[in-house]
């Protein structure tokens, strides 16, 4: 007899498995015809798409990485032409895998013909950016989305509706695309369509059971991060979204015994994604909510799209400061009724993680649930202190016994 | 005076002001507009590290924080700037002061805080009105939380001095290219400190005073008209016209970094065996020649007066918030902006034509930008046929000893080439 495991295979995870191949297929197909982007996880990517360029993303590509545990060795290969191991790890790895990509999984990314970055996620982007084109010679384009202090001022729109205004005459000029405003238009619907999805099957989590957990959550986020803009997109989420609806209707969580609920700060850490998430299911452990995967939360408006992608992408959820992100942690506690929340403190993520200790003080006194903050990081194994996080975690799952 | 000293001398100069009754604003970011506080009625100083500051950020910010953030908060954690009336931090410019300043805010709910956010990307008219935009937010934020109005006869007199203090230090770097026996490092960051810890008049006067003194003794050694040329063409990143000099010092470095006290370095350097600061040739430091190298602010003087027979004619002037964010726009680019072929190409250019024999690139740990840039520095530097030197080096140079012995190895070697 098998023995019964903690927590529940989603069954769209089959069709997550094939649209990331055809994702990665249609990478190397317009990388081969001249037409490929890099870009970051916060760019409008509705404008490249409607433009017919290819996009990929060397955030995810970290993400494989870090999962494939060969984090380290991928990340040391940067390391040894000079970039520091106090740097990003999802920088590094990408680094690692131009300089060595017969060594690294999927042999890397397919080869640029641009490279686009947003700072709406973090200030790090332009240098990893312009580190990659110093290797593969492809020329980078910034969107500056400055970081919000307070309100998005009129003056701040102005200045990033013309940076894509730049957008646009920079993809026209070096891959020769062009953009319809119809074409942006019927983009920027099936981007919000599938954007819209996703929230509808996050904030299903709010039932108890929750029907989704963390790590079902960071694995089905692929899509809504890479493939905004395409039909199959919309239609997965369709079938996720089902799959989540049906588990509500029949009280079937994500693990088998939820006894507590837990908010997760923070990117994961890739290598143990399983491991760390299912080792808490055994323990009756689910985490309904986190601050990363809902992040993918703005829809572009197709009356103005223009606009809509200047206001949507500047107030993403890391270019705010923190006390928006307080907030945001608020209102995740008392929406999803969750008893308590672990920080992950990220290395890698400045932008993320520095101010993660008064926020975890602000935040307990506003929602009165405890809070603990564990170390590591998302790709890079060695910053990784298992003995020391469990240490940490079993001091905050006493105060719920 | 040792580096220590003038720390002390600093903050001694500080606490007098304040006595006296001066609201002292002190800011972290190099391209500050200081000339705008300075107009409210506000003395802007910039808040320097200090070697000697014992951790006090344990609570507030993780290991990761560079190492220029966590000095300048344990300061303030440990109450070393109690002085200040209020705090200007930078947005959009490295996401370790990003949130530090929000840390701060809660951290220290007493305090004053200001924010101006930067644009990332290097110089358009788009970014010079967002800049400008963001000047003006600065100047209403500063009225209202100090009660402190500006005019426009105070904001003209402070273009004034702040473009007297860059024109002035502009070419004493430039000199020193030529000459180094002329001022000594130590001295030209000295003055620079001075200056940028309560800019006035005074220190500007003094400043010119070495300048007159120093324009004299590169004419008797036939220098001047090259010093000259070397200061425009360093405004302006085009070295072209430059004469190199002759190669009477051996051997000479650039020092090239981020946010790096040059104080620190002339410590280090004059703390070597047989060695003096001569032979930094020239610093391309935040703190240093991309703060000097930034161009004068044009802003129309409150009381043109006659205009003097054969005068140059008046350049064409726009609004005052646009002109002080094309002059910051205009400086020399940081590392966190866009423009990195910009910088590597015009330190190529550098070391070959003011004759060096190395490069030294600093980063202090975590900070991301010094980071992610030093090696392209490197192979710049390869590419002009220039060794160089990783020079990892933190505010409180726990590793001293450690980082005077590669510096040290680095000199020898490059001397014996």
């Amino acid at each position: 007899m098998t023995e019964e495991k903690a927590y529940r295979r989603l069954e769209s995870s089959k069709e997550l498995q094939q649209i990331s191949f055809q994702h990665m297929l249609e990478g190397h197909h317009a990388s081969e015809e001249g037409r490929l982007a890099w870009v970051t996880s916060g760019f409008p990517v509705e404008i490249p798409v409607a433009m017919d360029v290819g996009v990929v993303y060397p955030e995810q590509y970290g993400a494989v990485v870090g999962a494939n545990k060969v984090g380290p060795m991928v990340c040391g290969f940067a390391e040894d032409i000079g970039y520091s191991s106090e740097l990003c790890s999802y920088a590094r790895a990408s680094i690692g895998s131009i300089l060595k990509p017969s060594e690294s999984p999927l042999e890397g990314l397919p080869k640029p013909q641009a490279l686009l970055a947003c700072n709406n996620i973090c200030g790090s982007v332009l240098k990893w950016y312009d580190a990659v084109s110093e290797l593969t010679e492809a020329p980078v384009f910034l969107l500056d989305t400055p970081a919000l202090d307070v309100e998005q001022q009129p003056h701040h729109i102005e200045y990033v509706r013309h940076g894509i205004d730049n957008l646009i005459e920079f993809l026209s000029t070096t891959l020769g695309s062009t953009l319809t405003d119809e074409r942006l238009i019927e983009t920027a619907k099936l981007s919000s369509e599938a954007i819209t999805l996703w929230q509808k099957s996050l904030k299903a989590c709010k039932a108890k059971p929750t029907p989704l957990n963390c790590a079902d959550r960071f694995l089905t986020m692929a899509p809504v991060v890479s493939s905004r803009g395409k039909q199959y997109c919309v239609d997965f989420y369709k079938t996720l979204y089902e799959e989540v609806e049906s588990r509500v209707k029949e009280g079937i969580g994500a693990i088998r015994d939820e006894k507590v609920r837990l908010l997760w700060d923070n990117i994961p850490p890739w290598f143990q994604i399983f491991r760390f998430f299912n080792g808490m299911a055994q323990r009756g452990v689910a985490f309904p909510a986190d601050t990363y995967t809902h992040a993918w939360s703005g829809a572009v408006e197709a009356d103005d799209p223009y606009t809509s992608v200047a206001t949507v992408y500047s107030n993403s959820y890391l270019n705010k400061g923190l006390e928006a992100k307080a907030d945001k942690m608020e209102h995740l506690i008392k929406d999803y009724d969750l008893d308590g929340f672990i920080m992950f403190s990220v290395r890698s993520c400045k932008r993320y993680s520095l101010g993660q200790m008064v926020t975890r003080e602000i935040v307990t006194e506003r929602t009165g649930v405890p809070g603990t903050i564990i170390e590591g990081d998302m790709v890079d194994s060695r910053l990784f202190n298992e003995a020391q996080i469990g240490t940490r975690v079993d001091a905050l799952l006493e105060m719920f016994v | 005076m040792s580096y220590g000293e003038i720390i002390e001398n600093s903050a001694q100069r500080l606490q007098d002001l304040t006595r006296k009754g001066s609201m002292v604003v002190g800011y972290l970011y190099p391209h500050t507009p200081i000339e705008l506080l300075m107009a409210h009625g506000l003395t802007p100083s910039l808040i320097r590290v200090n070697p000697s500051v014992v951790a006090g950020f344990e609570d507030s910010l993780q290991t990761f924080s560079c190492a220029f953030t966590r000095n300048i908060f344990s300061q303030r954690a440990n109450g070393n700037l109690l002085s200040l009336s209020g705090v200007l931090f930078p947005g959009n410019t490295c996401d370790a002061l990003q949130n530090v300043a929000d840390v701060w805010r809660f951290r220290f709910p007493g305090d004053k805080i200001l924010r101006v956010t930067y644009p990332a990307t290097a110089l358009t008219e788009h970014a010079v009105d967002f800049l400008a935009n963001e000047f003006r937010f600065l100047s209403d934020n500063i009225a209202k939380m100090f009660d402190r109005q500006i005019s426009a006869t105070e904001l003209a007199d402070a273009a004034s001095i702040v473009n007297d203090f860059r024109e002035a230090m502009q070419f004493l770097y430039a000199a020193r290219v030529y000459d180094s026996n002329a001022i000594t490092y130590s001295e030209l960051v000295s003055l620079l400190r001075k200056f940028l810890t309560a800019p006035d008049r005074s220190v500007v006067d003094e400043i010119a005073e070495r300048f007159r003194e120093i324009r004299q003794v590169l004419e008797k050694n036939g220098h001047l008209n090259s010093a000259d040329i070397l200061k425009d063409g360093l405004l302006i990143g085009n070295l072209e016209k430059v004469v190199t000099p002759p190669s009477n010092e051996f051997p000479r470095i650039v020092v090239v970094g981020g946010m790096v006290e040059p104080q620190a370095i002339a410590s280090i350097v004059n703390n070597l065996d047989g060695v003096s600061d001569n032979i930094i040739a020239l610093d391309l430091l935040s703190f240093g020649f991309k703060t000097v190298f930034t161009p004068k602010t044009l802003i129309p003087p409150a009381n043109k007066g006659t205009k003097p027979i054969g005068a140059a004619p008046e350049p064409s002037y726009e609004g005052p918030f646009k002109a002080m964010a094309r002059a910051v726009l205009q400086a020399p680019l940081e590392p966190t902006q866009e423009g990195l072929t910009t910088r590597t190409e015009f330190l190529k250019q550098l070391l070959t034509k003011i004759g060096v024999q190395g490069l030294v690139v600093c980063e202090q740990s975590f900070c991301d930008p010094d980071e992610f840039e030093a090696p392209s520095l490197e192979k710049a530097a390869e590419k002009a046929g220039i060794p160089s030197l990783r020079f990892p080096i933190d505010p409180e140079l726990s590793d001293r000893g450690r980082l005077e012995g590669r510096l040290q190895t680095f000199l020898e070697t490059i001397g014996e080439v």
